[in-house]
């Protein structure tokens, strides 16, 4: 749900929009770096600020924020390019940026939320009438998803069964399977498993 | 009121109420204060949980009000969730997502016989076939988006191309013409009110209105990022209609070679200076066209405000009469522009007053005469 913010009327969407891309290129403060993306992650949810995030180049900006040491920017992030992937020519940019291995990192997230984000981004990656990327239905993306769909996490597992079901070939889930665990390379070790209920 | 079969129980990150942020910028500052939190497509979901409802059997008002925003499939009470102490947990799935995102926003925080509620998505509760369906509904939707989008670009692209190319013409028609030929001239064409939003649009230009000069140059070599932008700035959609009607309008004046002159549709976007004179101009045009010289005077005055309505005429086939009428009529106005209520003459100012209507003044006629 994107945030309303009080526009100055006479400096726009796109006015509005670049400021918050200066701010959060030349801050130092933590706090406001979050508050930041998380604005341009909101705005992001809605198709009528495309053209803007394309232009000021937010989704390179997105991309970039996968690899910081924050967790919450990377949630953030995460759930920005989530946003952005249902949109054709939003997937087109990503996967020419090469953003699909930095998603799939993300796979192994603690946050379960970046986890789900990452998952939902690559369905839209992978989305009919998108061009077919073999990197997002590897051996251990698929072995991922196979253990995401035993998760304990409703939602985690859901969107696992989904992304088998509507996304692999039942011979990649099969071949995945029949594979060792223990052998997905590629893919970083969870520091913990799916986070349980308390 | 069957439960969907979603675990119960435990509180989940997502369902816990964050603190409001306080340390925004001023310029991001929203209307409301809110946390920072990013909704994506997974967060949202047909179901609610509602906690904070005062425990005093109030669930069928809850259910009540939620129903304002849309149907609600199913509702229950959540009695394993979690609770304060004296307060319940509801589970509510509506049937639509737009109206559980609706009721979520309206309802949260809100006041309930007592005690604030606190509204929030609950994914969890649904099953593989409705995630499915939430996100395609999603993708179906931004595709929806960025296809009228598209198609309104590629309509205000041509709709701005037809404009320049009628500039140089002779003819009321619309004849196709190049970009190059009139690029550099559209400017002259463009009425005032058309250079707020380009500026303000144009991705070369800074934002502030201050930077109408650079228009002009931008023309030529950024014609296509202005009209690239002109058709993507949505941002406000009285420019975008104010933008198609100056277009019109233009279109519609430069066929004549006149100079342009307001017209009834950018009424509202003229400066307060001409609409003014426009309002002068055409009080003397109805002063000419009713040939009353008390008209044309009150005219060269300024008149703020509205006008009252006129004493209707009436008839009183007496020519004696008629000429009492007028006279009175004429002295009402006169008191009225002057503003003149002092009581000169008695019991006649006090009637004069009273009436407005002309049909009370015919009844004091008799008593005026024949006193």
């Amino acid at each position: 749900m994107a945030q309303k913010p009080k526009v100055d009327p006479h400096v726009g969407r796109l006015g509005y929009l670049q400021a918050l891309v200066t701010e959060f290129q030349e801050t130092q403060s933590q706090d406001a770096k979050e508050q930041v993306l998380a604005n341009l992650a909101n705005f992001a949810y809605d198709p009528g600020n495309y053209q803007y995030l394309r232009q000021l180049q937010v989704l390179d900006l997105f991309l970039d924020s996968l690899s910081e040491e924050n967790e919450t920017l990377v949630e953030f992030a995460m759930g920005g390019l989530c946003n952005l992937c249902a949109d054709r020519a939003n997937r087109e940019h990503i996967l020419q940026a090469g953003g699909v291995p930095l998603i799939v990192n993300c796979l192994s997230s603690p946050s379960e939320e970046t986890v789900l984000s990452a998952v939902t981004a690559l369905m839209g990656l992978g989305s009919p009438g998108a061009r077919p990327h073999p990197e997002l239905t590897a051996r251990p993306v698929v072995q991922c998803m196979l253990r995401f769909s035993l998760s304990a996490s409703a939602r985690l597992r859901n969107l696992a069964q989904i992304f088998l079901e509507d996304f692999c070939s039942p011979s990649q889930v099969a071949e995945a399977r029949s594979w060792r665990a223990d052998a997905a390379l590629g893919i970083p070790l969870p520091r913990a498993e799916a986070p349980q209920q308390p | 009121m069957a439960s969907s079969g979603g675990q119960v129980g435990g509180v989940f990150d997502h369902h816990v109420q964050r603190a409001v942020c306080d340390s925004r910028a001023k310029y991001r500052e929203g209307r409301r204060p809110r946390a920072v939190k990013v909704y994506t497509i997974n967060l949202e979901s047909w179901y609610l949980i509602i906690q904070g409802v005062p425990a005093v059997g109030a669930m069928k008002e809850l259910v009540e009000r939620f129903a304002l925003y849309g149907a609600i499939e199913q509702y229950n009470a959540l009695d394993e969730y979690p609770a304060e102490d004296f307060t319940e947990v509801y589970l509510i799935k509506f049937l639509n997502l737009q109206s559980a995102r609706i009721a979520k926003r309206k309802m949260d925080e809100q006041s309930f016989f007592g005690g604030l509620l606190h509204v929030c998505y609950a994914p969890e509760f649904e099953t593989v076939e409705e995630t499915r369906k939430k996100l395609q509904e999603r993708n179906a939707y931004v595709a929806r988006m960025t296809k009228n989008k598209d198609h309104y670009v590629t309509k205000k692209h041509k709709d701005a191309k037809d404009f320049r190319g009628d500039f140089h013409s002779k003819t009321s028609g619309f004849p196709a013409a190049s970009l190059n030929t009139s690029s550099g001239n559209s400017d002259l064409c463009l009425p005032y009110s058309s250079e707020l939003p380009l500026c303000y649009f144009s991705p070369k230009c800074k934002c502030s209105s201050g930077e109408h000069g650079d228009r002009p140059s931008n023309s030529s070599q950024d014609g296509r990022n202005f009209d690239e932008t002109l058709g993507h700035c949505d941002h406000c959609d009285s420019l975008q209609k104010m933008q198609m009607k100056t277009l019109q309008n233009s279109l519609a004046c430069c066929g004549a070679q006149q100079a342009l002159t307001p017209s009834e549709a950018v009424d509202r976007f003229m400066p307060r200076t001409t609409q003014l004179q426009e309002r002068k101009r055409r009080r003397a045009d109805d002063c000419k066209r009713d040939a009353l010289p008390e008209a044309c005077a009150g005219s060269s005055e300024a008149m703020i405000g509205p006008q009252l309505p006129d004493i209707p005429k009436v008839d009183m086939h007496d020519d004696s009469l008629n000429t009492t009428a007028n006279l009175i009529r004429n002295k009402l106005k006169e008191v009225r522009s002057k503003r003149n209520f002092k009581r000169r003459f008695g019991y006649k100012a006090k009637w004069r007053i009273i009436c407005r209507n002309f049909s009370i003044v015919i009844l004091f006629f008799p008593f005026l005469i024949f006193r």
